[in-house]
């Protein structure tokens, strides 16, 4: 019963101690501080890198090379197969046949 | 940022502008006009961003933080509220950021310590003092502080505007855009929640 007393005038002191609080004040030139800052922040490049630094755009950034490998990769994966089609393996063989030519033809063309 | 002409166009003439003139003299980058305000507010911000951030450097940070971002943005003041209301608006937002980051931070290193690349102990922040509080009441203030970090985020800013700030229902619902009946209530649970956390603070120091 005491005990509850006790904390019950602690909690209602603990609540009262703000009751005068006065205002905090922030370190003198603080003007000053603040234009240098501003200046510091107008230089392009910290603001490149605030930028980039963003995890947002950091995370997006890693999302879109994610994105351009698997595109690669797929598109790489149907060209192979395109490839091994027996259609267009003919096709091929017909462009390297004219494509390529002994020195005898490359030196005696035809009219 | 102009240069500095302001010395030039007072030493002839005093101007003693009203607020709304400092806000449009602003609106033109005038660096006099910017002093003004920083002059004048200063302590409103500091004093609102120590109540919730409860640290004095972090409250510095976000005090210029807040004026930085009422400099490049005064244009989208339109007016429709008060311009202190504007910047209790932009300082509680800014520190909400700062408390974000600061998780962020933490949660990072604690990750990196996990892998070995950071073995410096993680300190924790000695008690908090106001620079405002009564030495008198200093060390019930502390334990109130210390209750008050354990707040949701919409009570603890409620609270700090109304009990360290001073704001009015009427002004705190302005500043949250919220309605002056939700302060009521935000600020009704805010001291439950306090007498019930303090109660189990002193339950435990009575165990001991």
């Amino acid at each position: 019963m005491m005990e509850d007393e006790y904390i019950n005038k602690k909690i209602k002191a603990a609540l009262e101690s703000l009751d005068n609080i006065q205002r905090g004040e922030p370190r003198p030139f603080l003007f000053t501080r603040i234009e240098a800052r501003i200046r510091n922040e107008r230089n392009m490049w910290s603001k490149i890198s605030s930028f980039v630094a963003t995890p947002v755009i950091a995370f997006a950034c890693i999302f879109f090379v994610l994105i351009l490998n698997a595109s690669a990769f797929l598109i790489s994966n149907n060209s192979t197969n395109s490839l091994s089609q027996p259609g267009s393996e003919l096709a091929t063989a017909d462009e390297y046949s004219q494509v390529s030519s002994t020195l005898y033809e490359f030196e005696n063309p035809k009219p | 940022m102009e240069a500095a002409p302001v010395g030039l166009k007072c030493s002839f003439k005093i101007f003693v502008l009203t607020e709304s003139e400092l806000i449009e003299q602003l609106k033109k980058k005038d660096r006099s006009a910017f002093k003004s305000i920083v002059d004048a507010w200063q302590d409103m911000v500091y004093n609102t961003a120590i109540g919730i951030l409860q640290n004095a450097e972090d409250a510095e940070d976000v005090t210029q933080e807040t004026f930085i971002q009422v400099f490049e943005s005064v244009s989208a003041f339109k007016g429709e509220s008060k311009f202190s209301t504007w910047v209790y608006r932009i300082t509680v937002s800014k520190a909400m950021d700062h408390i974000r980051k600061k998780k962020r931070k933490k949660r990072f290193a604690f990750i990196q310590s996990l892998y070995g690349k950071d073995d410096r102990p993680v300190i924790d922040p000695p008690d908090f003092f106001h620079p405002g509080v009564s030495m008198e009441n200093k060390e019930q203030a502390t334990e109130l502080f210390k209750a008050v970090e354990q707040l949701p985020t919409n009570q603890k800013t409620a609270f700090v505007l109304n009990k360290v700030e001073g704001l009015s229902y009427l002004e705190i619902a302005d500043v949250m855009k919220i309605t002056d009946s939700a302060v009521d209530a935000l600020l009704h649970r805010a001291k439950a929640n306090l007498k019930k956390i303090l109660k189990e603070y002193y339950n435990s120091l009575n165990n001991k």
